[in-house]
Parts: structure tokens; sequence; C-alpha cells
């Protein structure tokens, strides 16, 4: 079926099959890679965009049911060219990361996670970052990440 | 030599490709781009040991958008079966109608969508002819063999039986580890596209190479008409070496549909169709005199593998020579059951046989009543017991010293249970880690610009090891630019050939190549510039000459931009290929590379000295007194691995096998249904591996260490060692803060009620 995404501030019109996943419309129809297939059963994290400002799954979301919803990904957070956004900055300078994998969808949550106010201590990063596993096992770097980005995030 | 200024290795740099991987633009394997794919979904066998009569294939062509169905009735010719990397033989999948264990890929589904693929592959009815099968030890049927010696030896120095029966003190113990899958985040994907007769993979690889010269004579191709890419890998961790069966079926897929087909395989499927960490048993008894010192080791080991392989660890090669021990004895069995093979997964022999010794050494620690770092120090060595060679270099006990230093080890009260915060017990363990130094042979083309850029090609693999920093920071290093300087290629079969990116061989093997391609750039240029007759540096003697800060540089203040001097030599860019063969290994081991097969030189087996690369590893524990909730609030591991060519990815890799041990010991299983020889908890809900909140303070701290035997650059592996002595220091720890003695992984809250 036809359906009109809004993706990073465009509107992109698509043909999907009604059991298409918001992540398998990124990821095959979109060419938006960025967002990572780890799982497909809502499990890992590593899928995580913002519908609305909120972070979801979107391996357990349907294409059809975004539709009218403001989509953020990994690419909408700076162009090639532009200054990168805080948390991402924050993840490349703590290496945060290892293989890179996991990373877009931690970074989503990561910002989900200071714009809900669950990034006040250590201790609230590492429970509310729980839903993003990494295998790598960069979690005090992801946690230092956060710690590094919020205030900047907060300034802006 | 004097081949450059050091200022770059050894210093912490940020990634080269950071920026790819924080802004989503990394292309993994299945985000390369192919025009108008097909779609493959793979139907596994729901039974573990049995025929396939046939299928009925029916009501899967009927689902709109099937384009073809693969099972061995149709093209179960057309392919052989992959040839692991070790253990020899392995199970089949479409090549016969024999099932050898749940999970084996029996048909794969070709459609327009990947939504219609899978519902087409859901409604294949394979009809089974199913017999019994054997899930591990103790199944009936499962068949025990003794391991013959052949890519594993086993030790017998003195006499180990007889000084254990006289031995003042003993440890005679019995210890089990499970069934682990490595469970990166990326899936197990495989992209083939075909233009004439030539194939293009897209898969995430380890050995790019290996996978086109295992996939060649798969399907029967000249390997040069393969072009295997991998340039991000989403983890890895020992999973993605050889090919594997799936390859060689959507290869065929492709070329009978003609048009690329695309494979996503499923997450409960990447525990069937790849390899695993086998469950191991183990033996174990030490004998030591009153003072600690030990008489007599024998370690017998137990692995599982599937029916046709003789896979196995054989860690005995690790465990018979870390301590001085004038008696010691090994012995590896291997028990066949109906299961997938086995594989490499981090540290694969050392996590689970570093395991039981470590924790026989507390055991016997506490039987002396001695400190167990007491314990290590009086049997630490400088000769390998097992061969009489000498280590090329051994830090273990600084490594001992300064992490218990900063875990404030001094502070233990070693009776059990007698530290305690609330109602928490906190116990307090440790243990050594020891991985072997390895290298693999490795080529690499460098292309040198007049305005002072590098370009290195190398079909290396970057698994998040930091592989893509590390040759940058090397160039950089012997070329005197700045790592910005320095563009890096991998993970491409049209590069010149690096080995395995595997048993913490990597990083030696390819920036040894590098500085040595660096060093024959800097000869050429050095023999040019001494003999011209125009330029600052005639009449020196060229092997004086250095390059740093975009110049040549000779004794006394005379230099010469790096733009002179290359257009002495190469009218535009200069392009050097290189090959390097580390000491060792034969001269062929370089076509060997190239032709997928993997060559290294083990740390173990050299024949001039033993290298080793050392560590000890610190565990705080707490276990809630009524719950029995276990947690590890901080863990400290030293490691002294030589020359750390950037301590920033270092520091992250030790971490991260830090907590892959925290996962090891306290999490990670996957449970076997013991009747249908079937994996339970196939997905990453039910296998557990650390979250976020699971991990608190881990700290690595790098004993710094020369070793100018091992490898030109002194550069040890660090990939594996982090995981190795964690099991055992947390199951000591658990020891120490509750009295119980938990000799079987992992430990659960139920194991302490």
């Amino acid at each position: 079926m036809d359906i009109t995404l809004k993706v990073n501030g465009t509107e992109r019109r698509l043909a999907v099959d009604v059991r298409t996943t918001l992540l398998d419309a990124l990821r095959e129809h979109l060419d938006l890679t960025g967002t990572k297939k780890g799982c497909d059963l809502g499990q890992c994290g590593a899928c995580t965009v913002l519908m609305d400002g909120q972070r979801v799954l979107s391996c357990f979301t349907l294409a059809v049911a975004a539709e009218g919803t403001e989509i953020t990904t990994i690419e909408g957070l700076a162009g090639e060219e532009d200054p990168l956004h805080p948390m991402q900055q924050a993840f490349l300078e703590q290496d945060a990361y290892q293989c890179g994998y996991c990373t877009p969808g931690q970074i989503m949550a990561a910002i989900a996670c200071v714009h809900e106010g669950h990034a006040n201590s250590d201790d609230e990063i590492r429970e509310y970052m729980s839903g993003n596993l990494c295998r790598c096992g960069a979690y005090p770097k992801i946690v230092a990440a956060v710690r590094q980005a919020k205030p900047l995030m907060e300034r802006a | 030599m004097p081949d450059g200024n050091q200022a770059a290795i050894g210093q912490p740099a940020l990634r080269i490709d950071g920026r790819a991987k924080v802004t989503g633009r990394a292309r993994y394997a299945s985000d390369e781009v192919v025009a108008n794919p097909a779609w493959a979904f793979l139907v596994t066998s729901a039974i573990a040991r049995g025929r396939l009569r046939g299928f009925r294939l029916d009501e899967a062509r009927a689902v709109p958008g099937v384009l073809d169905i693969l099972t061995h009735e149709n093209v179960g010719g057309e392919a052989e079966k992959p040839k692991p990397m070790a253990g020899g033989d392995t199970t089949t999948t479409l090549e016969s109608d024999r099932i050898w264990h749940d999970g084996q890929i029996i048909a794969v589904v070709v459609a327009e969508s990947f939504e219609a693929a899978r519902e087409a592959a859901h409604r294949v009815r394979p009809d089974y002819e199913e017999e019994a099968p054997s899930a591990s030890f103790g199944s009936p049927g499962a068949e025990e063999e003794v391991r013959k010696a052949g890519e594993h030896k086993d030790y017998k120095v003195g006499h180990a039986d007889s000084a254990f029966k006289a031995a003042e003190y003993k440890v005679d113990q019995h210890y089990g580890t499970p069934t682990q899958h490595h469970n990166p985040i990326e899936l197990f994907t495989t992209t083939c596209a075909w233009n004439g007769g030539k194939l293009t993979i897209f898969e995430p690889s380890q050995f790019v190479y290996g996978l086109r010269g295992g996939l060649a004579k798969q399907i029967r191709m000249e390997a040069q008409d393969i072009h295997v890419v991998s340039r991000f890998v989403g983890g890895a961790f020992g999973s993605r070496g050889a090919a594997t069966a799936r390859t060689a079926w959507i290869a065929i897929a492709a070329r009978r549909l003609g048009r690329p087909v695309k494979l996503v395989a499923t997450r409960d499927q990447g525990f069937t169709i790849v390899t695993y960490r086998a469950e191991t048993r183990h033996h174990i008894q030490l004998g030591a005199t009153r003072d600690g010192r030990l008489t007599a080791l024998r370690h017998e080991g137990w692995e599982v593998t599937s029916r046709p392989s003789q896979y196995n660890v054989s860690g005995t090669e690790t465990t018979a020579r870390v301590y001085a021990c004038p008696n010691i004895l090994t012995k590896v069995n291997i028990v066949h059951a109906d299961r997938n093979t086995p594989g490499f997964m981090r540290a694969p022999p050392e996590t689970p046989y570093m395991f039981p010794l470590e924790v026989a050494m507390d055991e016997l620690a506490v039987a002396l009543r001695m400190d167990p770092v007491e314990l290590r120090r009086i049997n630490d060595t400088g000769t390998d017991p097992a061969t009489g060679r000498r280590y090329s270099s051994r830090s273990l006990m600084p490594c001992f010293d300064q992490a218990a230093e900063r875990f404030g080890w001094s502070r233990r009260n070693p009776v059990p249970g007698s530290m305690r915060e609330g109602d928490w017990l906190i116990g307090w363990g440790c243990a050594t880690a020891a991985y072997a130094a390895n290298i693999g042979p490795a080529a690499v083309r460098i292309t040198l610009e007049p305005a002072g850029k590098a370009r290195v090609q190398i079909a290396a693999h970057d698994i998040g090891t930091g592989a893509y920093t590390v040759i940058a920071i090397t160039a950089a290093d012997r070329l005197g630019l700045r790592i910005e300087d320095v563009t890096v290629e991998l993970g491409d079969t049209e590069l010149p050939a690096a080995g395995l990116a595997a048993g913490s061989s990597h990083t030696a093997g390819i920036c040894n190549a590098v500085a040595k391609a660096c060093a024959e750039i800097r000869a050429r240029l050095a023999g040019a510039a001494t003999v011209t007759n125009d330029g600052p540096l005639i009449g020196l003697d060229p092997a004086t000459l250095t390059l740093r800060d975009g110049a040549l540089h000779g004794p006394g203040g005379r230099s010469e931009p790096l733009a002179r001097a290359l257009a002495r030599v190469a009218p535009g860019a200069l392009e050097l290929y290189s090959e390097n063969i580390p000491k060792g290994l034969p001269p062929e081991s370089i076509d060997k590379a190239y032709q997928g097969q993997m060559s290294m030189s083990r740390g173990h087996s050299r024949e001039d000295v033993t290298a080793y690369t050392f560590g000890a590893q610190f565990v705080e524990v707490r276990v809630h007194e009524r719950t029995r909730e276990i947690r590890v609030p901080r863990a400290v591991g030293a490691f002294a691995a030589g020359t750390i060519i950037n301590p920033l990815t270092a520091h992250s890799q030790y971490m991260g096998g830090m907590i892959w041990g925290i996962g090891s010991a306290l999490h990670e299983e996957t449970e076997i249904d013991p009747k249908a020889a079937r994996y339970v908890n196939d997905n990453i809900a039910e296998y557990l591996i650390p979250v976020n909140a699971d991990i608190r303070s881990i700290e690595v701290i790098m004993v710094p260490e020369r070793d100018e035997e091992v490898n030109p650059l002194g550069i040890k592996g660090i990939g594996e060692i982090g995981i190795v002595g964690m099991n055992a220091a947390i199951s000591n720890a658990v020891f120490h803060a509750t009295g119980r003695r938990i000799r079987n992984l992992p430990i659960r809250i139920k194991d302490l009620l």
C-alpha cells in the first residue's frame, strides 16, 4: 500500500506491504541504513528511532502506523558536512562503541534519555539505557558520553 | 632502525571511522546498496537427527511474490559443504537429505519481498524421518573419544600421577562450562549479486579471503571471480571466520534468479547456522608442597562437537604452561552429539580451560592458608614448563601487583563471609589471565602522494577492534605524517591479503606489515636523496635519514620536503606493495592468505620462544544475604601486551573483554532441551548478556612491557585476554563472599540458595 512518511523533516512516499516494519521501510525502501536490525524482536534496541520526539523500536512499529508522525533517524542528526550533534560528538570522543553497530540506536536512545529527564545520575543513565544492548561492552563509556552530552544539549 | 618518529604509536587517537559510525553512514554488509534485490528466508530443521523424505511446497509456492525454493532435491548437487577453519569435517545442509542438528538449513525461500519470503518459509512443510538425538554430555548415543594430537598437542612432563599421589596438599575437582553463543548485534547476513560469471558478496567477515577461497571450492568457481566486501562488521567474536553454509545457497539462489539476493538471517537462526562455544567438562588435579610450590598438574578436558567434526579448543595448551611445575599431564576428549559444529568464540581455549585451573589455584590457596596472589608469585616462571623454552617476556607479577594495589587487595579479610555491608555479602577474588601472542602474514599497498597524504590498502578487518585507526597510526608514525593525512581501505578482496582477524593476532600482523612497507618507502626515498646531484641530503648514509613532519630529515638539521624527495623516485604518487611473513612462518604463507587458508605463528608453538600476553584480574562481587542476587560493582584488570598502538581503543577492548567475562560467569548459557537436542533460549532476551545496568566500574591498567622478540613492533594481542581470568575471578569472589565454591558456570541465584 502507498504511504507517506515524514522522516528527518522530509516527506517520503513509498509503497509497502502492510506487514512492513518501520525499520524495513527506512532501511530497504528509503536507504536510511543507519538504523540497524539486531533482532527484529524488540530485544536489542539497535533499531531505536525517535517518533514525535519519543524513542520507539522501529522493528516493533509497522510502517503504516508511522504515518502522520515525525520520525528522526541517526541520519537526521547532522548533515554530512555539519557539526555533529553533541551526543554523536560525545560518543566519538568517549570511544563509546567498538563495532559501531548498536551505536545509532544507542545515540537515539541517549538523546531521548536526556530529553525524558532520565540522565540525572550514572545509575539513572544505566537504568534508562539498558534497553540498548552493546555486545562489545562499551557501557561505561556510553554512560560517560551521555554525561558529557547532557549539559551541551540542555544549553542548546 | 630510524624509521620515523614514535609520536603516533602509543598515543591515544580517536577512531578515524568514528564519524561514519556515529552518523549511521558506515555501511555494514546488509547496508550496501544492490539494485532490485530479491529476498531470501531460511527454512531450518525442527528436528535434530534424521532424514528428509521430501517437502510439500504447494502452500509456500502459492504465496504471492515467491520466486524460488531451494532444497536438497533441486540444488543439492550444486555445492559442497563448507570447510571449517579447524576440526576437519562439518555437517551438511542442502547437499543431502541428512539432518545433523536442530536448526540446520534445509531450504531457502526466495521472494519479491522480505515479508513474502518469511511467510512462504513458514509454509514449507518438510516430511521428516526422525531419529532420537543426543543432546550433550551423558546423552544416550553421544560418542566419546580421546582427542588425538594434531592441531593441538598433549603435554607429559615428569610423572604427574605419582607426584600427585605423593603431594602434601591437593586439589582434585571437576568443573564445567556451558554452551555460549557469540550473538554479535549485527545479524548473519549475506547479499549475493552476479555480473556475468563474476560474483560479488557482501557479508560481515573476519577473513574476506577465507570466505572467497572457501566459497570458490564449494561452488566450484575460480576464486578470482569472487569479490567479497566487508567494510564494517557489527561484531564478530569468532563467529565470522570461515565460509558457513548459508553463503553458497544465497549465491546459487542469485544465479538461478539472475538477480541479487539478500539474506538477513533471524536472531534465532544465528544460534544454529554458524558456530558457538561448546560446553566443556574438566578434571583438575593439583599437587603442592607446604610452601605452595606446585608439584603436579593434571588437566583433562571434555568438549562437545558435532557428529562429523573433530573440533576442539584444547585449552590445556595454555593451562600446561602458566605455572612452574615439574610434573604435567594433559588430555582432551571430544564428545560427538547431534549438534551444529562449534567454532572459535572469544579466547576459545582459555575461557573454558583457565576457569577450572584458576578456581583450583584459589582452592589450593585456601587449603594452604595462603594469599592467592602469593601462590601465583611462588609459581611464577620465566620458562615455559611444558617445553622448557624461555618466555619472550612475561609480566604476570607486575600485573598482579599493580592490579592488587589499585583494587585495595591488602584490605581483604581472607575469611569467607567476613566482609559485608548491610544485607550485602562482599567477596573479593582474583585470577590469572593468559593468551598466546599470535601473528599472521599480511600484504599491503601504500600510496604516498607529494602533498603528504597516504593511502593504505589492506584486506584487514575492523570488527570493532579499531583496525582502521591502528593502521593509520602506524603509517603516520612511520611516514612522518599526521593521522588525518592517512586514509585506510579494508575488508575487500580487491585489496592485498591479510589473514584472519582472530586469535588476537590481527594488530600484530597488519601493523608489522604496514611498518615494513613504510620502511621500504623510506629506504627508497633515502636511497635516491643521498645519491642525487641536487638536494641537501647528498652523500649522507641513507640509513640515517628519517621521515617526519612531512619531510625527509638527515643528521645536522639537513632536510628536504617530502614532495621533492618523492619526485625523485616517482613521477606522481609512489605506490608500493609489500608482503610481511612473520618469523617462523614459511614463505608460502602469504600465498595461503591469498588462497584463504589460515596460517598463524602461535605463541605456544614457536621454535625460538614462548610468547604470551599475561594479565591479572580482580573482582568484587556483592551477594544479597536473603535474595542471593549477585552484583559486580567493580573489576580491575592489569595486562601487559607489549606495544600498545592506540591506548584509547585498547582500553575499550580490554574493558569489553572484562564485560564479556562478567557475562560469561554470571549470565550466559545456551540451554539445551535434553530430549529434543534443541537450543531453548535462542534469542537475546532469554540468552542473557550484560546490559548497561549490570556493569559498573571497570578499571583497566596497561602495564608497560617491551618485547623485542615477539615481532618487530613488539605487539602482543589484546582482543581476548580481557575475558580470560574473569570466570574464575568471579567464582573465587563468590566463594569469598559466601563460602560456596561454584565449579560450574554460569553462577546463578539458584547456586547460592
